[in-house]
Protein backbone atom coordinates (compact mmCIF):
# COMPACT_ATOMS: atom_id res chain seq x y z
CA UNK A 1 0.00 0.00 0.00
CA UNK A 2 1.56 3.29 -1.09
CA UNK A 3 1.34 6.14 1.34
CA UNK A 4 1.33 9.85 0.72
CA UNK A 5 4.21 11.43 2.58
CA UNK A 6 5.27 15.04 2.68
CA UNK A 7 8.14 14.34 5.08
CA UNK A 8 10.72 15.11 2.39
CA UNK A 9 9.06 18.30 1.14
CA UNK A 10 11.36 21.33 1.36
CA UNK A 11 8.80 23.05 3.62
CA UNK A 12 6.43 21.84 6.33
CA UNK A 13 3.07 20.48 5.24
CA UNK A 14 0.53 20.41 8.03
CA UNK A 15 -0.19 16.93 9.34
CA UNK A 16 -3.94 17.20 8.70
CA UNK A 17 -3.29 17.51 4.97
CA UNK A 18 -0.96 14.56 4.86
CA UNK A 19 -3.44 12.47 6.87
CA UNK A 20 -6.35 13.49 4.64
CA UNK A 21 -4.47 12.63 1.46
CA UNK A 22 -3.59 9.26 2.90
CA UNK A 23 -7.28 8.67 3.64
CA UNK A 24 -8.10 9.63 0.03
CA UNK A 25 -5.54 7.18 -1.31
CA UNK A 26 -6.82 4.44 0.96
CA UNK A 27 -10.41 5.18 -0.07
CA UNK A 28 -9.50 4.96 -3.76
CA UNK A 29 -7.63 1.70 -3.24
CA UNK A 30 -10.56 -0.03 -1.52
CA UNK A 31 -13.55 -1.70 -3.17
CA UNK A 32 -16.22 0.96 -3.54
CA UNK A 33 -19.96 0.90 -4.04
CA UNK A 34 -19.96 -0.08 -7.72
CA UNK A 35 -16.28 -0.58 -8.56
CA UNK A 36 -13.53 -2.84 -7.28
CA UNK A 37 -10.34 -1.35 -5.87
CA UNK A 38 -8.64 -2.31 -9.12
CA UNK A 39 -11.23 -0.36 -11.13
CA UNK A 40 -10.91 2.65 -8.85
CA UNK A 41 -7.12 2.81 -9.04
CA UNK A 42 -7.47 2.41 -12.83
CA UNK A 43 -9.85 5.41 -12.80
CA UNK A 44 -7.25 7.44 -10.87
CA UNK A 45 -4.56 6.34 -13.32
CA UNK A 46 -6.73 7.29 -16.32
CA UNK A 47 -7.36 10.67 -14.63
CA UNK A 48 -3.62 11.29 -14.73
CA UNK A 49 -3.44 10.11 -18.34
CA UNK A 50 -6.27 12.32 -19.66
CA UNK A 51 -4.36 15.63 -20.02
CA UNK A 52 -2.14 14.01 -22.68
CA UNK A 53 -5.07 12.80 -24.84
CA UNK A 54 -4.99 14.17 -28.41
CA UNK A 55 -8.77 13.84 -28.87
CA UNK A 56 -9.37 15.86 -25.68
CA UNK A 57 -6.95 18.54 -26.92
CA UNK A 58 -8.82 18.78 -30.24
CA UNK A 59 -12.15 18.97 -28.47
CA UNK A 60 -10.88 21.62 -26.09
CA UNK A 61 -9.98 23.82 -29.07
CA UNK A 62 -13.28 23.20 -30.88
CA UNK A 63 -16.23 25.54 -30.67
CA UNK A 64 -18.21 22.55 -29.44
CA UNK A 65 -16.56 19.41 -28.08
CA UNK A 66 -19.60 17.45 -29.22
CA UNK A 67 -18.71 17.99 -32.90
CA UNK A 68 -15.33 16.23 -32.68
CA UNK A 69 -15.35 12.45 -32.93
CA UNK A 70 -12.47 10.07 -32.39
CA UNK A 71 -10.91 7.71 -29.92
CA UNK A 72 -9.32 8.73 -26.65
CA UNK A 73 -5.67 7.97 -25.94
CA UNK A 74 -6.45 5.77 -22.96
CA UNK A 75 -4.58 3.18 -20.93
CA UNK A 76 -6.85 0.33 -22.00
CA UNK A 77 -8.05 -0.74 -18.55
CA UNK A 78 -11.56 0.76 -18.56
CA UNK A 79 -14.71 0.77 -20.71
CA UNK A 80 -15.08 3.43 -23.42
CA UNK A 81 -17.91 5.10 -21.49
CA UNK A 82 -15.83 5.35 -18.37
CA UNK A 83 -12.84 6.69 -20.31
CA UNK A 84 -15.08 9.34 -21.93
CA UNK A 85 -16.41 10.26 -18.47
CA UNK A 86 -12.96 10.61 -16.96
CA UNK A 87 -11.34 12.48 -19.84
CA UNK A 88 -14.13 15.05 -20.21
CA UNK A 89 -14.31 15.76 -16.48
CA UNK A 90 -10.55 16.25 -16.35
CA UNK A 91 -10.02 18.25 -19.53
CA UNK A 92 -13.21 20.22 -20.27
CA UNK A 93 -15.58 20.17 -17.29
CA UNK A 94 -17.29 23.50 -17.91
CA UNK A 95 -18.86 22.26 -21.15
CA UNK A 96 -20.43 19.08 -19.83
CA UNK A 97 -24.12 18.79 -20.57
CA UNK A 98 -27.06 16.85 -19.21
CA UNK A 99 -27.53 15.09 -22.58
CA UNK A 100 -23.96 13.90 -22.42
CA UNK A 101 -24.42 12.39 -18.95
CA UNK A 102 -27.72 10.79 -19.95
CA UNK A 103 -26.09 9.40 -23.10
CA UNK A 104 -23.38 7.71 -21.06
CA UNK A 105 -25.94 6.22 -18.71
CA UNK A 106 -28.22 5.10 -21.56
CA UNK A 107 -25.19 3.43 -23.16
CA UNK A 108 -24.71 1.24 -20.11
CA UNK A 109 -22.73 3.16 -17.51
CA UNK A 110 -24.90 3.03 -14.40
CA UNK A 111 -25.75 6.28 -12.66
CA UNK A 112 -24.10 4.94 -9.50
CA UNK A 113 -20.97 4.06 -11.45
CA UNK A 114 -20.97 7.51 -13.01
CA UNK A 115 -21.25 9.27 -9.63
CA UNK A 116 -18.61 7.05 -8.05
CA UNK A 117 -16.25 7.77 -10.95
CA UNK A 118 -16.84 11.52 -10.58
CA UNK A 119 -15.75 11.25 -6.95
CA UNK A 120 -12.60 9.26 -7.68
CA UNK A 121 -11.62 11.54 -10.58
CA UNK A 122 -12.15 14.70 -8.56
CA UNK A 123 -10.24 13.43 -5.50
CA UNK A 124 -7.34 12.43 -7.74
CA UNK A 125 -7.39 15.81 -9.49
CA UNK A 126 -7.42 17.52 -6.12
CA UNK A 127 -4.46 15.65 -4.61
CA UNK A 128 -2.49 16.08 -7.83
CA UNK A 129 -3.35 19.79 -8.07
CA UNK A 130 -2.18 20.32 -4.50
CA UNK A 131 1.14 18.68 -5.25
CA UNK A 132 1.78 20.47 -8.54
CA UNK A 133 0.75 23.83 -7.05
CA UNK A 134 3.13 23.35 -4.14
CA UNK A 135 5.95 22.20 -6.42
CA UNK A 136 5.92 18.58 -5.26
CA UNK A 137 5.95 15.37 -7.25
CA UNK A 138 2.55 13.62 -7.43
CA UNK A 139 2.43 10.70 -5.00
CA UNK A 140 2.43 7.21 -6.52
CA UNK A 141 -1.06 5.76 -6.77
CA UNK A 142 -2.01 3.18 -4.17
CA UNK A 143 -2.07 -0.54 -4.82
CA UNK A 144 -5.66 -1.77 -5.17
CA UNK A 145 -7.15 -3.77 -2.30
CA UNK A 146 -9.05 -6.98 -2.96
CA UNK A 147 -12.77 -7.35 -2.44
CA UNK A 148 -16.13 -6.79 -4.02
CA UNK A 149 -18.10 -3.54 -4.27
CA UNK A 150 -21.08 -3.21 -1.93
CA UNK A 151 -23.57 -2.41 -4.74
CA UNK A 152 -25.62 -0.61 -2.11
CA UNK A 153 -27.88 2.15 -3.40
CA UNK A 154 -29.44 4.47 -0.81
CA UNK A 155 -33.22 3.98 -1.03
CA UNK A 156 -33.78 7.71 -0.51
CA UNK A 157 -31.87 8.67 -3.67
CA UNK A 158 -34.05 9.71 -6.59
CA UNK A 159 -34.05 12.05 -9.58
CA UNK A 160 -34.27 15.69 -8.57
CA UNK A 161 -32.77 19.02 -9.52
CA UNK A 162 -29.35 17.63 -10.53
CA UNK A 163 -28.46 15.53 -13.58
CA UNK A 164 -28.02 12.46 -11.41
CA UNK A 165 -30.23 11.07 -8.64
CA UNK A 166 -29.43 12.41 -5.19
CA UNK A 167 -30.76 12.41 -1.64
CA UNK A 168 -32.88 15.56 -1.60
CA UNK A 169 -33.19 17.62 1.61
CA UNK A 170 -36.72 16.33 2.25
CA UNK A 171 -35.46 12.73 2.01
CA UNK A 172 -32.31 13.17 4.12
CA UNK A 173 -33.93 12.77 7.54
CA UNK A 174 -31.97 9.61 8.28
CA UNK A 175 -28.66 11.34 7.57
CA UNK A 176 -28.41 13.93 10.35
CA UNK A 177 -24.78 14.84 10.88
CA UNK A 178 -23.70 13.64 7.45
CA UNK A 179 -22.25 16.05 4.92
CA UNK A 180 -25.38 15.60 2.77
CA UNK A 181 -27.86 16.14 5.62
CA UNK A 182 -31.03 18.16 4.97
CA UNK A 183 -29.42 21.53 5.70
CA UNK A 184 -26.48 20.95 3.37
CA UNK A 185 -25.73 22.81 0.15
CA UNK A 186 -26.36 21.31 -3.26
CA UNK A 187 -22.68 20.59 -3.86
CA UNK A 188 -22.54 18.67 -0.58
CA UNK A 189 -25.34 16.38 -1.78
CA UNK A 190 -24.19 16.18 -5.42
CA UNK A 191 -22.50 12.80 -4.87
CA UNK A 192 -25.02 11.46 -2.33
CA UNK A 193 -26.13 8.65 -4.67
CA UNK A 194 -22.84 7.10 -3.49
CA UNK A 195 -22.73 8.08 0.19
CA UNK A 196 -19.27 6.66 0.91
CA UNK A 197 -17.77 8.57 -2.00
CA UNK A 198 -19.56 11.74 -0.96
CA UNK A 199 -18.24 11.45 2.61
CA UNK A 200 -14.69 10.74 1.44
CA UNK A 201 -14.69 13.69 -0.92
CA UNK A 202 -15.81 16.13 1.78
CA UNK A 203 -13.47 14.65 4.36
CA UNK A 204 -10.69 15.74 1.98
CA UNK A 205 -12.34 19.13 1.40
CA UNK A 206 -12.54 19.87 5.12
CA UNK A 207 -8.82 19.21 5.58
CA UNK A 208 -7.80 21.25 2.56
CA UNK A 209 -10.30 24.10 2.94
CA UNK A 210 -12.10 24.47 6.26
CA UNK A 211 -14.19 22.23 8.48
CA UNK A 212 -17.89 23.02 8.48
CA UNK A 213 -17.77 24.72 11.89
CA UNK A 214 -14.76 26.79 10.80
CA UNK A 215 -16.32 28.21 7.64
CA UNK A 216 -18.55 30.67 9.44
CA UNK A 217 -16.33 31.27 12.47
CA UNK A 218 -15.07 34.65 11.35
CA UNK A 219 -13.71 35.46 14.80
CA UNK A 220 -10.90 32.97 14.37
CA UNK A 221 -8.52 32.03 11.60
CA UNK A 222 -7.64 28.38 11.04
CA UNK A 223 -5.15 28.62 8.20
CA UNK A 224 -2.08 30.68 7.30
CA UNK A 225 -4.36 32.79 5.10
CA UNK A 226 -7.56 34.49 6.24
CA UNK A 227 -11.19 33.62 5.54
CA UNK A 228 -11.31 36.54 3.11
CA UNK A 229 -8.22 35.41 1.25
CA UNK A 230 -9.52 31.84 1.14
CA UNK A 231 -12.83 32.93 -0.38
CA UNK A 232 -11.02 35.20 -2.84
CA UNK A 233 -8.91 32.26 -4.06
CA UNK A 234 -11.98 30.01 -4.23
CA UNK A 235 -13.83 32.58 -6.32
CA UNK A 236 -10.84 33.15 -8.59
CA UNK A 237 -10.39 29.44 -9.25
CA UNK A 238 -14.08 28.90 -9.96
CA UNK A 239 -14.17 31.90 -12.29
CA UNK A 240 -11.14 30.62 -14.19
CA UNK A 241 -12.78 27.22 -14.39
CA UNK A 242 -15.95 28.98 -15.64
CA UNK A 243 -18.03 27.16 -13.06
CA UNK A 244 -21.38 28.84 -12.46
CA UNK A 245 -22.06 27.01 -9.22
CA UNK B 1 -15.49 36.75 -19.29
CA UNK B 2 -13.70 37.38 -16.03
CA UNK B 3 -10.55 39.39 -16.65
CA UNK B 4 -7.53 40.16 -14.53
CA UNK B 5 -8.16 42.50 -11.65
CA UNK B 6 -6.03 45.49 -10.76
CA UNK B 7 -5.05 46.17 -7.17
CA UNK B 8 -5.77 44.22 -4.03
CA UNK B 9 -9.44 45.19 -3.79
CA UNK B 10 -9.07 45.50 -0.04
CA UNK B 11 -7.85 41.92 0.35
CA UNK B 12 -4.21 41.77 1.45
CA UNK B 13 -1.94 40.23 -1.19
CA UNK B 14 -4.86 39.33 -3.44
CA UNK B 15 -2.85 40.12 -6.58
CA UNK B 16 -0.18 37.63 -5.56
CA UNK B 17 -2.74 35.05 -4.47
CA UNK B 18 -4.70 35.46 -7.71
CA UNK B 19 -1.59 35.09 -9.85
CA UNK B 20 -0.65 31.93 -7.98
CA UNK B 21 -4.17 30.47 -8.29
CA UNK B 22 -4.23 31.14 -12.02
CA UNK B 23 -0.77 29.64 -12.51
CA UNK B 24 -1.64 26.60 -10.39
CA UNK B 25 -4.51 25.59 -12.66
CA UNK B 26 -2.64 26.60 -15.81
CA UNK B 27 -0.11 24.53 -17.71
CA UNK B 28 3.07 26.64 -17.63
CA UNK B 29 5.49 25.24 -15.06
CA UNK B 30 7.77 28.29 -15.24
CA UNK B 31 4.92 30.71 -14.59
CA UNK B 32 3.79 28.57 -11.68
CA UNK B 33 7.30 28.41 -10.21
CA UNK B 34 7.60 32.19 -10.39
CA UNK B 35 4.17 32.71 -8.83
CA UNK B 36 5.01 30.25 -6.07
CA UNK B 37 8.26 32.05 -5.29
CA UNK B 38 6.45 35.38 -5.18
CA UNK B 39 3.81 33.97 -2.81
CA UNK B 40 6.36 32.39 -0.49
CA UNK B 41 8.33 35.64 -0.45
CA UNK B 42 5.27 37.65 0.52
CA UNK B 43 3.40 35.31 2.85
CA UNK B 44 5.66 32.36 3.66
CA UNK B 45 5.65 28.62 3.15
CA UNK B 46 2.58 27.85 5.26
CA UNK B 47 0.48 30.31 3.27
CA UNK B 48 1.71 28.76 0.02
CA UNK B 49 0.73 25.31 1.28
CA UNK B 50 -2.72 26.49 2.37
CA UNK B 51 -3.28 28.40 -0.87
CA UNK B 52 -2.32 25.28 -2.84
CA UNK B 53 -4.86 23.32 -0.79
CA UNK B 54 -7.62 25.85 -1.55
CA UNK B 55 -6.85 25.78 -5.28
CA UNK B 56 -6.87 21.97 -5.12
CA UNK B 57 -10.20 22.00 -3.33
CA UNK B 58 -12.07 24.28 -5.68
CA UNK B 59 -10.70 22.85 -8.88
CA UNK B 60 -12.23 19.58 -7.65
CA UNK B 61 -15.48 21.06 -6.33
CA UNK B 62 -16.01 22.85 -9.65
CA UNK B 63 -15.70 19.52 -11.44
CA UNK B 64 -18.17 17.83 -9.09
CA UNK B 65 -20.65 20.65 -9.70
CA UNK B 66 -20.12 20.60 -13.49
CA UNK B 67 -20.33 16.81 -13.76
CA UNK B 68 -23.50 16.46 -11.72
CA UNK B 69 -25.36 19.52 -13.02
CA UNK B 70 -26.38 20.80 -9.61
CA UNK B 71 -28.29 24.06 -9.57
CA UNK B 72 -27.25 27.06 -7.49
CA UNK B 73 -28.80 26.70 -4.03
CA UNK B 74 -32.24 28.30 -3.90
CA UNK B 75 -31.27 30.63 -1.06
CA UNK B 76 -28.40 32.03 -3.12
CA UNK B 77 -30.15 32.55 -6.47
CA UNK B 78 -31.74 35.94 -5.77
CA UNK B 79 -28.95 37.48 -3.65
CA UNK B 80 -26.31 36.67 -6.29
CA UNK B 81 -28.37 37.48 -9.41
CA UNK B 82 -27.02 41.01 -9.85
CA UNK B 83 -23.43 39.99 -9.29
CA UNK B 84 -23.69 37.01 -11.64
CA UNK B 85 -25.07 39.24 -14.37
CA UNK B 86 -22.51 41.99 -13.78
CA UNK B 87 -19.57 39.58 -13.91
CA UNK B 88 -20.89 37.55 -16.84
CA UNK B 89 -21.08 34.40 -14.74
CA UNK B 90 -24.49 33.48 -16.17
CA UNK B 91 -22.82 33.29 -19.59
CA UNK B 92 -20.32 30.64 -18.53
CA UNK B 93 -20.68 27.45 -20.61
CA UNK B 94 -21.39 25.48 -17.45
CA UNK B 95 -24.68 27.40 -17.21
CA UNK B 96 -25.97 25.72 -20.37
CA UNK B 97 -28.26 22.73 -19.78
Amino acid sequence: MSVVSYDNAPFPVREALSAAHNRVWRHISEPGTWFTGENRVAIANETRNAPGCALCAKRKEALSPYQVDGAHDDLGALSPGLVETIHRIVTDPARLKQDWVEGLIDAGLGDGEYVEAVGVVCMTVSVDTFNSAAGLEPPPLPDPMAGEPTRSRPPEAKPGDAWVPWIAPEDAGAYDGEVFAAASSNVQRALSLVPDGCKAFFDMVEAQYLARHEMRDFGNEFRAITHTQIEFIAGRVSALNQCVY
Amino acid sequence: MIGGADGDGGIPHSEILGRFAEAAIGDDADVLAAARMELVGALGDAAMVDTSAIVATFTAIDRVADATGIPIDAARVAPTAGLRGQLGIDSFPSNAP
